[in-house]
């Protein structure tokens, strides 16, 4: 078969994807359980090709869907529960919705009800792109974290793509997988990692003392220019991947609030409620006295995703508006 | 940390990490019973001949055998279930009691018709199935009083039991969602090579407008899975009537739109829910994909026992469609002279004695503890918030 | 004529770039408009690049087997005038190059691809709304007065007040202090001499603090004390010049005891009996013994309870009925040999009266058209602005006068 790591346009880097990719290769390898099952994923190698040629090389074992997220996620719980270990590619975020109640009923209150885990992993290619719209763009993951009973992981970057995927395939609990669109192509690395930080732990992703920023997914490359930018007045701000929303690392979280004062959280879902929210609370009721300032948040604006690039660019949280946030933030 | 090898993981739920603490069924109590004497495998061999060729009616000496027992199910169930609608009257259960009380001879005929091996997703009305696919009498019992020692220990309870690892699915309240579930577990066997396993869902009318419904039959159709789909029409879905709920002339006319077969079926019969449940069964098993069953009959309690059900046209009572199988039954082993009235008398004096056992037994166990209870809703326990340190 | 460049388009979502494979049409041929002109590859699939327009073609910028970025310029087109203003292509679009070029280079990461579909300005990009605003430093609030969460716990843990804080100059947003500004502080006081303040000097600086949180005025008045000094003179045992003081105090509250009010809200809290506090100086503070009842007993019956509390307060013996509860306190600041004091009412309290030292000066006498030796001191009332206002002080310092010139009638 084709090597899947050395595609001809990027001779020596891996994207994204390509982790993405490399991991359920990874996960068929290892674990005859493992299967994966989802539109357009088989001869074809899915929407954004994230099972390119794995039809091929695990014959019987990459399956097509009908357009069925219900039952697609539906069936996935039955397989787990029979010992197998489902991936369920969800052809975008946006369409998991229509396979929700799968997820948030039966997944997740499984092992509680029954005492048998169910092992699924629901990929979810999640955030906005140019030109995307209100139907391919969306960020749910706050929706599935309010659910009791799933794991909700927001890799950011290559190398967490890659193993927290394999982690969520051998983790005995469902696993939203929210793996963000962007990042697919724009993010490269050198090499796949030979060992990760587990699932719950953040991550420091750049050290500071001025203001800390809690962010995930493809918030974080806008958070670390923005630090960039500011770094050029003489400001350190630190910035945390969260890597996994549920759990949420607050430790990591707290321990960076107590040694800046100051934190604002950056995420690219929606304001009302979710991960910023979730971060804010914490902080507020479990770190007040670690503030010198009133914790701050950005979220996109509170409209469905807009289409055109000009919209969608100034709908979401950038470098830009992160910068600015920050500077207002450590004049408090 | 190194990633997690793969080629090494032990099979879910298979030697449990200690978390899966559902109490074993007690079947130690009802061994005394005849209805209940043996393994689920034993009264099965007995029966799969007869559910194997019911058109053809092996020996006769077997179809009368299997008659005897499904309805000795049925009689236990309906003793057991208007025994659970007393306990509700007189204040002993809290939430809801949804009788099957008409729906027995469809429910236990599926319910015999799956042996070791199989699946069953029964829903709120097969109290009769779900005895005759081997679920013990006290996990009923247990469920619906709350018994920390029953199957869902106090976090579910009444009909949304079940113990998927023997097969038996616990039924979420969302109709349509088992079928799917079933698939997977059907889909779950191929890929593991188990062969000669089916699966079976009940449904009933209202579940058919769902988009689940839609989903999960078609899936089973491309995959060509072994999957019986018994859907009760028992003409109205909480109050809402056929023509509220669907404008088709025949639900079984659905199987058509899916590529797969259809069977109408009299659910007022238990003979021929036994043929036909046993001919669907059947030929699932034998590789032709899945069979929509659509079983007539009337519902013949309220929707549940907080409801008096008065919006139920009289003019179904009147048809053969408003009989009680039951008493059909009845009627059937007395004319061909396959029970008298003494043997009559017996089973139901045998099914009270189990009944107010389980029952006794049940009441005498100890309610869910919230200081005990784990609150926790991972496998993966060191993954839980909120859970303190000590207890991950 | 109109250079139409030929830009790598979005071939798909979340696509960044793609490989040229060909291109079709050589530098120089013609074009027509939609036709296929260069062929290229993406993760996805290989795709074909469309001419804007029909025309020539100028220029190859791009090279075979090299990938360029969603709208990166890969060659240029020439059209006429006519074929530009037909399409549409004679407006924004050909300064899309130069809009994206205008971004600042490497600013983020992420903004690249999407620029250059963005016709706005980059500076209309500026402008942000966080999610939820944070609270501004109220206008107030600048310097030591406005705390943080974190500082305030600090202080807490070491069981500083604000007022310890004073002298720190805040180096912090509008003049804040910061963190760093107190620990600062903190170690320089390490390499000064430390002692421990007594327990009295601890309890009078909190009752201190919490009653300057209140607005606190004063004012004064002399009085001539003669008839006061001749009529204690006169008297055996003699009564402390404070108690004279005290029994005025009394006999004019009893007139309108609201003046002694509290305010709370907005609400007049009234005494219920008119208790009056006096200080007596013991050890490292001050002691406030209290006389119940003042307005209905008098002087000669206050006087021995007075000089048993003095006692006691010295020795620091004061029994629990002696303590608290008062409305109003009389302190003699005249026994250190001052003339004029603003003392500050205990937290409790609405008032406190205090009188100086006395001294010999001439008065004039307007009988006699001369001027003849008088004994005068001064007596101050510090007062609660909230509850008094300078002339409600006034006329309740002046009516303490006016007993205070017949001291037969205390």
């Amino acid at each position: 078969m084709q090597d899947l790591l050395t595609p001809h346009t990027f001779p020596d880097l891996i994207t994204y994807l390509e982790a993405i990719r490399e991991a359920q290769k990874q996960a068929l390898e290892d674990d005859p359980r493992v299967y994966i099952y989802g539109q357009d994923i088989g001869n074809f190698g899915g929407a954004f090709k994230a099972t390119k040629n794995l039809a091929q090389s695990f014959p019987g074992r990459v399956l097509d869907s009908p357009i069925s997220e219900d039952a697609m996620v539906g069936s996935a719980i039955g397989a787990a529960l029979q010992g197998m270990r489902p991936i369920i590619e969800m052809q975008f975020a946006d369409f998991s919705t229509v396979g929700l109640n799968q997820i948030v009923n039966q997944a997740a209150t499984m092992f509680w009800r029954t005492g048998l885990p169910c092992p699924i992993t629901v990929r979810l290619p999640s955030g906005g792109t140019p030109g995307g719209g209100p139907f391919h763009s969306q960020n749910l993951e706050a929706i599935y974290a309010h659910y009791p009973g799933l794991v909700i992981l927001t890799p950011a970057t290559v190398e967490d793509a890659y193993s927290m995927l394999l982690e969520a395939v051998a983790l005995d609990d469902p696993v939203v997988f929210c793996e963000h669109k962007y990042l697919y192509y724009h993010l490269k690395a050198e090499s796949l990692p030979q060992e990760a930080l587990p699932v719950g732990k953040a991550r420091i992703a750049r050290t500071g003392r001025d203001a800390t920023v809690v962010t995930y997914s493809a918030m974080l490359h806008e958070a670390l220019a923005a630090a960039e930018e500011l770094s050029a007045d003489g400001w350190e701000i630190e910035v945390i991947d969260l890597r996994s929303i549920k759990p949420l690392d607050t430790d990591t979280v707290l321990a960076s609030v107590a040694r800046t004062g100051r934190v604002l959280a950056v995420g690219e879902a929606w304001p009302w409620g979710g991960v910023t929210a979730e971060v804010l609370a914490r902080i507020a009721t479990e770190g007040f006295n670690l503030l010198d300032a009133p914790p701050m948040r950005l979220n996109s604006k509170d409209t469905p995703v807009p289409f055109h690039p000009n919209l969608w660019g100034t709908h979401r949280p950038t470098a830009r508006t992160i910068a600015h946030a920050l500077r207002d933030l450590l004049r408090l | 940390m190194l990633f997690p090898t793969h080629t090494a993981k032990k099979t879910a739920g298979g030697d449990g990490e200690g978390v899966f603490s559902v109490p074993p069924s007690n079947l130690a109590l009802l061994s005394k019973n005849p209805c209940t004497q043996g393994t689920r495998l034993s009264k099965m061999s007995a029966m799969l001949q007869l559910a194997e060729a019911p058109r053809h009616l092996g020996k006769a000496s077997d179809f009368i055998q299997t008659y005897r027992q499904a309805f000795q199910w049925m009689l236990l169930a309906r003793v057991a279930e208007e025994k659970i609608a007393s306990l509700y009257r007189s204040g002993k259960i809290t939430g809801g009691v949804f009788l099957g009380k008409g729906q027995e001879a469809i429910s236990v005929a599926t319910g015999m018709a799956l042996q070791e091996g199989d699946i069953f997703a029964p829903l709120i009305r097969d109290q009769a199935g779900r005895l005759a696919f081997g679920e013990s009498l006290l996990d009923f019992t247990l469920t619906y009083l709350g018994a920390r020692s029953g199957p869902m220990r106090g976090r579910d309870g009444n009909v949304h039991r079940g113990r998927p690892q023997e097969g038996l699915l616990p039924m979420i309240s969302h109709l349509g969602a088992m079928v799917s579930v079933v698939n997977g577990m059907l889909l779950a066997h191929r890929f593991q090579g188990k062969t000669g396993t089916v699966g079976a869902a009940s449904l009933g009318d209202g579940a058919t407008s769902t988009g689940a419904f839609h989903e999960s039959l078609n899936q089973a159709a491309v995959e060509k899975l072994p999957l019986i789909l018994v859907v009760t029409n028992n003409q109205y879905a909480y109050s809402t009537p056929n023509d509220r709920q669907f404008a088709c002339k025949d639900l079984v006319d659905k199987a058509i739109g899916y590529g797969i077969r259809g069977h109408s079926v009299d659910g007022t019969d238990l003979t021929d829910c036994l043929q036909v449940i046993g001919e669907a069964v059947a030929d699932a098993r034998s590789g032709k994909g899945p069979q929509l069953v659509v079983a007539n009959n009337l519902r013949l309690a309220g929707h549940g026992e907080h409801d008096d059900s008065h919006y139920v046209s009289s003019h179904f009572k009147e048809l053969a469609l408003g009989r009680d199988c039951l008493e059909v039954a009845k009627e059937h082993l007395l004319k061909n002279d396959w029970a008298d009235a003494a043997q009559l008398e017996a089973w139901t004096r045998n099914c009270l004695g189990q009944v107010e056992e389980a029952v006794a037994y049940s009441l005498r166990e100890a309610s869910p503890d919230p200081a005990q209870e784990d609150w926790c809703a991972l496998a993966t326990r060191h993954l839980a918030e909120g859970l303190p340190v000590h207890v991950r | 004529m109109p250079r139409i460049p030929i830009v790598m388009p979005q071939l798909g979502e979340s696509i960044a770039e793609a490989t040229i494979v060909a291109f079709n049409i050589a530098v120089g041929e013609q074009v027509e408009c939609d036709q296929d002109v260069i062929e290229v590859e993406t993760q996805k699939a290989v795709m074909g690049v469309t001419s804007p327009c029909s025309g020539r073609v100028l220029e190859w910028s791009a090279e075979v087997q090299r990938s360029y970025a969603v709208g990166e310029t890969l060659g240029f087109v020439e059209c006429s005038e006519e074929e530009a203003h037909r399409l549409g292509l004679d407006g924004v679009v050909a300064e899309a190059g130069a809009m994206r070029e205008s971004l600042p280079h490497g600013f983020s990461p992420l903004d690249a691809a999407a620029a250059h579909f963005m016709q706005v300005p980059s500076t209309s990009l500026g402008g942000v709304a966080p999610t939820l605003r944070g609270l501004p430093v109220p206008a107030h609030a600048s310097g030591a007065s406005f705390l943080s969460p974190r500082l305030k716990a600090r202080m807490a843990e070491l069981g500083l007040h604000a007022a310890d804080l004073a002298g720190i100059a805040g180096s912090g947003a509008a003049g804040r202090l910061t963190i760093e500004d107190f620990e600062k502080f903190l170690s320089q006081l390490d390499q000064q001499h430390l002692s421990q303040a007594s327990t009295m000097r601890v309890a009078v600086a909190d009752a201190m603090r919490r009653s300057w949180t209140r607005p606190i005025a004063t004012v004064g008045t002399p009085v001539v004390i003669d008839p006061l000094l001749a009529h204690r003179k006169a008297s055996d045992p003699k009564p402390g010049p404070a108690l004279y003081a005290l029994r005025a105090l009394a006999i004019a509250l009893g007139e309108n005891s609201a003046l002694a009010g509290r305010l709370i809200g907005d609400k007049i809290v009234h005494p219920r009996s008119i208790d009056l506090g006096f200080a007596v100086e013991a050890e490292d503070g001050v002691l406030v013994p209290v006389l119940r009842r003042a307005d209905v007993t008098p002087l000669k019956d206050l006087l021995v309870r007075y000089n048993e509390l003095v006692d006691l307060a010295r020795r620091r013996r004061l029994p629990a009925d002696a303590t608290g509860g008062s409305i109003a306190t009389v302190t003699n600041f005249g026994t250190f040999g001052l003339e004029w004091a603003t003392p500050i009412p205990l937290p409790e309290q609405t008032l406190v009266l205090g009188m100086g030292a006395g001294r010999v000066v001439p008065h004039w006498d307007a009988a006699t058209s001369q001027f003849l030796p008088a004994t005068e001191a001064h007596f101050t009332l510090s007062f609660d602005h909230r509850v008094l206002d300078g002339g409600g002080a006034g006329r309740l310092l002046t009516r303490i006068a006016q007993l205070l010139g017949n001291p037969a009638e205390l």
